[in-house]
């Protein structure tokens, strides 16, 4: 269970969220400017909201009232950034393995075969096509055991033909790890098939929190995730 | 006058002093390449301030304060360290000359690197310190070699701040510049000059090496 | 208005200031003797003072001076080599004695005590060519205690760095003259080096002579060796030449 209950300010822009998630895909959506990224940097620890508390599974991450603000490297969460940042100079094997502490699951060759990079491990970042690169960075968040995976835009930057191709692997990931997935899109073909509830985000502001099955896309023309 | 033990002298000083100037340069350079914090230009000014003052004062401040009545040369004193007219003075006095050097240019370094690597390293688990290691360092490396090299070569042609805090005592602190001044001074010309070669080919060699380092990287210093 | 233009450039030319490079031990009184000059009507004099090794070298590398003093004939030697001495002009000034000094805690009685391990550091000139420098070497050498105190020399380069240095403390005690003692009270003088193995300490002063005001410079000279100049430079603890050359 993710508890976001926080107001986040950032120069003239604000925040304000206040949901509990199930522990399936969340998508949040919405238009660019909304506040989605924020949304996930806040769950990170990269930005600090003002007031408010964030629980992710049975710890508090973040609570202003007693005074917790866990730093990003001790809230075990798993960061997808939208530009992957894949180290350049470490190698695909040593990019997964970066988060892992020893003993710990998954192991390498499980998460390698599910997201098939397992013919990459040895390669360099810069020789790896978009749709590889976003496996790897999925496979890397994986390999930290993260209580939670967030996700920026993962298919913003890959052409349709390859999202199609890589969707399937999300579904993966969720089904074989169990993994609460926070899942940033604006992108409705995407929420459509992959989430399980969906947070609407506008200027700042939840404007409609419910599952997939219940969510219409009742705001005015929004990207229709064709580009 | 020993030409190689005044040449492997200022070598062996030189690199003591990079040694001396690399951990504390390189803290500084991430401390202002990354943080905001109170006191931040401050920093930067008085860091910077050896770059920009004449040397000479800078060995002033220095001898001020590493003589035996003064504030650290006393406590060093009782615990029997002798600081001034030492080659520890000389190991100080070019650490402090090419430190601003240092963290100048390994500071160019560090903003380059992406912050987004360092966040995500941060998410993936590694704390503060073990990002600094395996990210920001490695891919600030080609900076920081340079500004090692840099701060080498400052290390080497040090003299003003030297000849204040350290003298020109022959075998002990007669640096390669040191010595020149001397010779020069007291007429002897021609063991000057050969000082002269050998400290412009080793200034040669040093800046060249810092050069082809940052060009090859597309940085400029 | 030729005539007129003329006047006002010898004016011109015969008030504008000397140039004299003099040893450093000479600061205050010279200063003091120069302010008398031209209290009788002499010219104004701009003093370069400093090790007068370093002042031979700037002469002699074209340093556009009218006077040179030195504090010992071999840096004068060295002007005179380079023939830059005006011919006739080289004259014995001003005599002066070394003395050693310390730190008035010190319990150094004598030279010969130099030894000890509480003396880690003595300052004093280049030995090679700062003149306070070479007497000190000079007298060691002829009591035989040179060798033995050479590790513990730390060369500077003029006697008033020698002097600074044991004033704060960066050298245990320095061989200075007995003029720069005076003006550091701090220190306590440990022995005056007089007697039969004493340098013979005179200082020379000569015209230079690509100097500019070759007549204005000779006179300032002259100047230095009447009695009231004398008086000045003796109430600074300097001694007339007793021997004349």
């Amino acid at each position: 269970m993710i508890a976001l209950a926080f107001t986040l300010k950032q120069g003239d822009f604000e925040l304000t969220i206040d949901v509990r998630l199930g522990g399936g895909v969340t998508s949040v959506f919405g238009p660019s400017g909304a506040g989605k990224t924020t949304v996930l940097d806040a769950v990170a620890g990269l930005r600090r909201p003002a007031a408010g508390s964030i629980t992710v599974g049975n710890r508090v991450v973040f609570s202003s009232a007693e005074q917790v603000d866990l730093p990003p490297h001790r809230r075990h969460v798993g960061y997808v950034p939208q530009d992957v940042a894949l180290f350049p100079h470490m190698n695909v094997r040593r990019n997964m393995l970066y988060g892992r502490r020893p003993g710990q699951r998954p192991d390498l060759p499980v998460v390698a075969r599910i997201l098939e990079v397992e013919s990459l491990l040895d390669r360099g970042v810069g020789e790896l096509s978009g749709g590889q690169r976003q496996r790897v960075a999925l496979a890397r968040a994986l390999m930290s055991s993260p209580e939670v995976l967030l996700l920026d835009e993962p298919l913003a930057a890959v052409d349709v033909e390859l999202r199609r191709r890589i969707l399937p692997y999300l579904s993966r990931v969720r089904d074989e790890f169990g993994t609460p997935i926070i899942y940033v899109t604006h992108d409705r073909a995407e929420v459509a098939e992959f989430a399980d509830e969906v947070v609407v985000l506008e200027a700042g502001r939840v404007v409609q929190h419910a599952s997939r099955a219940e969510w219409r896309d009742t705001s005015g023309p929004m990207s229709q995730g064709a580009s | 006058m020993d030409l190689t033990r005044i040449t492997l002298f200022t070598l062996a000083a030189a690199v003591a002093a990079t040694a001396v100037m690399v951990p504390p340069g390189l803290f500084l350079a991430w401390l202002l390449a990354r943080y905001r914090f109170r006191g931040r230009v401050l920093l930067d000014t008085l860091v910077s301030l050896p770059l920009v003052m004449p040397p000479v004062a800078t060995g002033l401040i220095l001898l001020m304060l590493f003589a035996p009545r003064g504030p650290i040369g006393g406590v060093l004193g009782r615990i029997g360290i002798d600081v001034v007219f030492t080659w520890k003075a000389v190991v100080l006095a070019m650490a402090v000359m090419g430190l601003p050097l240092f963290v100048r240019t390994a500071r160019a370094g560090f903003e380059q690197v992406d912050r987004r690597y360092e966040s995500v390293a941060a998410t993936l688990g590694a704390a503060p310190l073990r990002v600094f290691f395996t990210i920001s360092l490695p891919l600030a490396a080609p900076a920081v070699i340079a500004a090692t090299v840099l701060g080498f070569a400052r290390a080497l042609g040090e003299f003003g701040a030297t000849i204040m805090i350290a003298g020109s005592i022959p075998g002990s602190t007669r640096t390669l510049a040191v010595a020149i001044y001397s010779f020069a001074e007291t007429g002897r010309d021609r063991e000057a000059g050969a000082l002269l070669i050998v400290s412009a080919a080793i200034a040669f060699g040093a800046l060249w090496l810092s050069t082809r380092l940052t060009s090859r990287n597309g940085l400029r210093a | 208005m030729v005539p007129l233009l003329l006047l006002l450039a010898t004016v011109a030319q015969s008030s504008s200031p000397l140039t004299v490079s003099a040893a450093i031990s000479l600061s205050e009184a010279l200063e003091a003797v120069a302010a008398a000059y031209r209290v009788a009507g002499g010219t104004p004099v701009v003093f370069n003072f400093g090790g007068s090794n370093a002042l031979a070298r700037q002469i002699v590398n074209g340093a556009p001076v009218d006077v040179f003093i030195s504090a010992d004939e071999a840096q004068m030697e060295v002007v005179e080599k380079a023939d830059l001495v005006r011919a006739g002009t080289r004259v014995p000034v001003v005599a002066n004695r070394l003395v050693l000094v310390v730190d008035s805690r010190s319990r150094v009685k004598a030279v010969t005590d130099l030894g000890v391990a509480e003396i880690r550091r003595i300052a004093i000139g280049d030995p090679v060519a700062v003149p306070a420098g070479v007497y000190a070497r000079q007298y060691l050498e002829r009591i035989n205690e040179w060798t033995r105190l050479q590790p513990k020399m730390v060369p500077v380069a003029n006697v008033r760095a020698a002097l600074t240095a044991v004033l704060n403390g960066s050298a245990d005690a320095a061989f200075v003259y007995a003029t720069d003692a005076r003006i550091a009270p701090a220190l306590r003088v440990v022995a005056t080096i007089t007697g039969p193995q004493a340098p013979r300490i005179v200082y020379p002063g000569a015209v230079v002579r690509t100097s500019r005001h070759p007549q204005a410079a000779a006179k300032f000279l002259e100047f230095l060796r009447t009695p009231p100049a004398l008086a000045i430079l003796e109430k600074h603890g300097f001694t007339p030449v007793t021997d004349t050359r």
